[in-house]
């Protein structure tokens, strides 16, 4: 490797304190990250004969100047907000919970059941019902693999994964024997569904108060996301679960030595992630439908990975990471309106953002450590030069 | 009732060359020491390119083909799905082995890309997002000699795709060059204990590489069968998971190629029951998304250790310091 060769580092920086340059080499990952993300799906442009900088500035506006456009670019991020705090949750403690989509997928079942056989409860607190139903369905779900991991040793990754399997058909069952549509409307042949759930379940729309029409299905979800946010920060940096998360996570021999218990701290991070995940289909049956149907959106919780990743695993970074997700899904419309180039191009985008983003901040991560490294090693050679000018080790 | 059970023997072969190209493709990169769980997105994009490729190499020049026919304009295809997952698997290769991000990301993010990806070529090659035009061409079809005479049970060694063969017969080459070469060896060790190997002057990277290239091939092979010989047509979403049932497969095969037949041919036959004998009445009993279940089930179990064990690969997941040389 190249750094074997590297000279001697005479004058170490030491003038900037380690958060500062933490800090600044994140954000300076993160920009060059974007920016060979756009140079390569400029490539892509270029070859459809079109101007990138057009087709960027056409993704980019129609989010802002047409009418209703932030408000969809909030309930896009609605549900990604959700599984990405699912994921990071359990990634504290260095857990991959790859199961949010299954976990999500029960989520909506449970909650269609209480909507539809629970509807006796009175007033809003149908909806809660219903919410509560839903977080208690994810989690659950993502109890069996936080209990096969600690219990077993099945690899969570492994497990979820099949879990996942298994909630999509879980889902097609569901649908077709104890929640299928019992009268559907005379003379049409409609697709698989449950019953319309009763009006008290549904989340109440949030577009309005801010003049957006009813287009974008903008719901109090929107606000209960970033409560949810909040409140996972607020875990993960000042509670004793967090800081036992992030034990785990950094050293597990040296957290269980330190008296944590690890596979407690690992059932109930999953079990919190569960929770999570099984509100982002909420967005889609409370807000958007109304209904659960057959052709729901799927790769929910693994978008949450990407957006868990865009945003750095930090509650904060994960709303902006949603809102930029939302910002470029919008773009798919403005592609399909206002150029040739196919608007799954938006989806290429995303990926590319993601690849770089993942690799540039490993890259970072790796640099500043070696400089570390670098730096106490500068500062023994000070040392060893007063000795021993003559033999500096190269 | 026994050409019943022909028939989904028959089907059964079908979905076994699926799981077992694609499970050896993910036995080729774990057993290098890369865990793969990005196959389902290798394989989407073999269903895509392969679709095109059998209509571009086929079809006549006046069309816009190459006009080669048949066989070798599907053969063509194939092989050019086989290609473009192996270039799509050349992602995973280079963010796990040359920058060592994490196998589990990466895998996410490629199976992501690929069905943005396969919606993108589709709209470029077919000028619709999400299948492919009418008219697919494929390699025609082929009863077994004396095996496909048997009376009723005959029927599952009819009109099977010569692909199909390949898969059956793809045993041999795998053990061969795992077990008996060199490169094998290498391989395999680099999969254990990539230090050790090092040690030994042998470079582990390029071994990853040519792993997850492999099982790229592999799976755009086995999505290009599924698109062009199973099913006739390219259309989103037509993998459903089957990627991950391989996975599934090579778990329960315990990283071992002969194994994986069998794991393979079982998860098969559990795909085709509730399209084949629907009309038995202890099947139709049963709803079919709960057959579909008993792969992922079956792997659960196992995993737990609740039933027999099976260990991974040493050393599976696990960034190599040393993965630049």
């Amino acid at each position: 490797m190249a750094s074997v060769a590297a000279p001697p580092v005479v004058a170490a920086p030491r003038a900037l304190p380690g958060w500062l340059t933490n800090g600044l080499a994140q954000i300076g990952a993160l920009l060059l990250a974007f920016v060979i993300a756009l140079a390569l799906g400029a490539v892509i442009v270029v070859l459809y004969g079109e101007n990138p900088l057009d087709v960027y500035a056409a993704i980019f506006k129609f989010s802002f100047t047409i009418t209703d456009g932030p408000a969809y670019v909030m309930a896009v991020a609605t549900p990604l907000i959700f599984s990405a705090l699912a994921v990071s949750i359990c990634f504290k403690a260095g857990l991959f919970n790859i199961g949010v989509e299954g976990q999500f997928l029960v989520g909506m079942l449970t909650a269609a059941w209480a909507a539809l056989y629970l509807d006796f409860i009175p007033g809003p607190l149908l909806m809660w019902t219903v919410l509560l139903f839903a977080s208690l369905g994810g989690m659950a779900y993502a109890a069996i693999p936080a209990v096969l991991k600690v219990k077993t040793g099945a690899h969570e990754v492994v497990t979820t994964i099949m879990l996942n399997g298994i909630a999509v058909s879980l889902v097609g069952w569901a649908l077709n024997g104890p929640l299928k549509f019992t009268n559907p409307p005379p003379g049409q042949n409609v697709d698989l569904r449950t019953d319309p759930f009763p009006r008290n379940a549904l989340v109440p729309d949030l577009g309005h108060v801010f003049g957006f029409g009813k287009g974008p299905n903008l719901s109090w979800l929107f606000p209960l996301a970033i409560v949810a946010a909040i409140i996972i920060w607020f875990v993960v940096k000042r509670m004793r679960l967090g800081f036992e998360a992030r034990a785990v996570g950094a050293a597990a021999g040296s957290a269980r030595a330190g008296g944590i218990s690890i596979g407690g701290v690992q059932i109930k991070l999953f079990l919190i992630s569960g929770a999570l995940a099984g509100l982002v289909g909420m967005q889609q049956i409370l807000a958007d439908q109304g209904l659960l149907p057959k052709n729901y959106i799927a790769q929910l919780g693994f978008t949450g990975i990407a957006v868990a990743f865009l945003g750095r695993n930090n509650p904060i970074g994960i709303i902006f990471a949603a809102l930029i997700w939302g910002i470029l899904a919008r773009g798919e419309t403005a592609l399909q309106i206002e150029t040739d180039v196919p608007r799954e191009f938006v989806i290429i985008l995303q990926g590319l953002l993601i690849l770089t983003v993942v690799i540039t901040y490993e890259l970072a991560k790796r640099r500043l450590a070696r400089r570390q490294v670098r730096t106490a090693a500068a500062e023994e050679l000070i040392v060893t030069v007063e000795s021993a000018p003559e033999e500096v080790p190269t | 009732m026994l050409g019943d059970l022909g028939y989904a023997v028959q089907v059964a072969f079908t979905y076994y060359t699926v799981i077992y190209l694609t499970g050896l493709g993910g036995l080729f990169s774990e057993r290098s020491g890369i865990v793969n769980i990005g196959l389902e997105g290798m394989m989407i994009i073999g269903t895509v390119t392969g679709s095109f490729g059998a209509f571009y190499f086929t079809s006549a020049v006046a069309d816009g083909g190459l006009g080669l026919g048949q066989p070798w304009g599907p053969i063509l295809g194939l092989l050019f799905g086989m290609a473009c997952g192996a270039a799509f698997a050349s992602i995973h290769a280079l963010a796990t082995v040359t920058f060592r991000i994490d196998h589990i990301v990466s895998g996410v993010v490629i199976n992501l890309v690929a069905v943005g990806l396969a919606r993108f070529l589709s709209s470029v090659f077919f000028g619709q997002a999400t299948q492919s035009d009418p008219g697919q061409p494929h390699l025609s079809l082929i009863d077994v000699p004396l095996l496909s005479s048997i009376p009723q049970f005959g029927r599952a060694f009819e009109n099977l795709s010569p692909v199909v063969f390949v898969g059956l017969l793809a045993v041999f080459p795998a053990v061969y060059v795992l077990y008996r070469l060199r490169w094998g060896l290498r391989l395999r060790s680099a999969g254990e204990n990539p230090e050790a190997t090092r040690s030994l002057g042998v470079r582990v990277a390029p071994l990853r590489w040519q792993a997850v290239l492999i099982s790229g091939a592999l799976a755009g092979l086995a999505g290009a069968f599924l698109s062009v010989e199973a099913t006739g047509h390219w259309r989103e979403g037509q993998t459903q998971g089957l990627g991950f049932i391989s996975l599934a497969a090579l778990i329960l095969s315990n990283w071992n190629p002969r194994r994986l037949m069998a794991a393979a041919f079982l998860f098969g036959f559990a795909q085709a029951i509730p399209l084949t004998l629907d009309n038995w009445p202890i099947i139709r009993s049963i709803p079919p998304q709960f057959v579909n279940m008993t792969p992922y089930i079956v792997t659960i179990v196992v995993l737990a250790g609740f039933v027999g064990r099976v260990r991974p690969p040493a050393a599976a997941g696990k960034a190599y310091e040393g993965g630049s040389t």
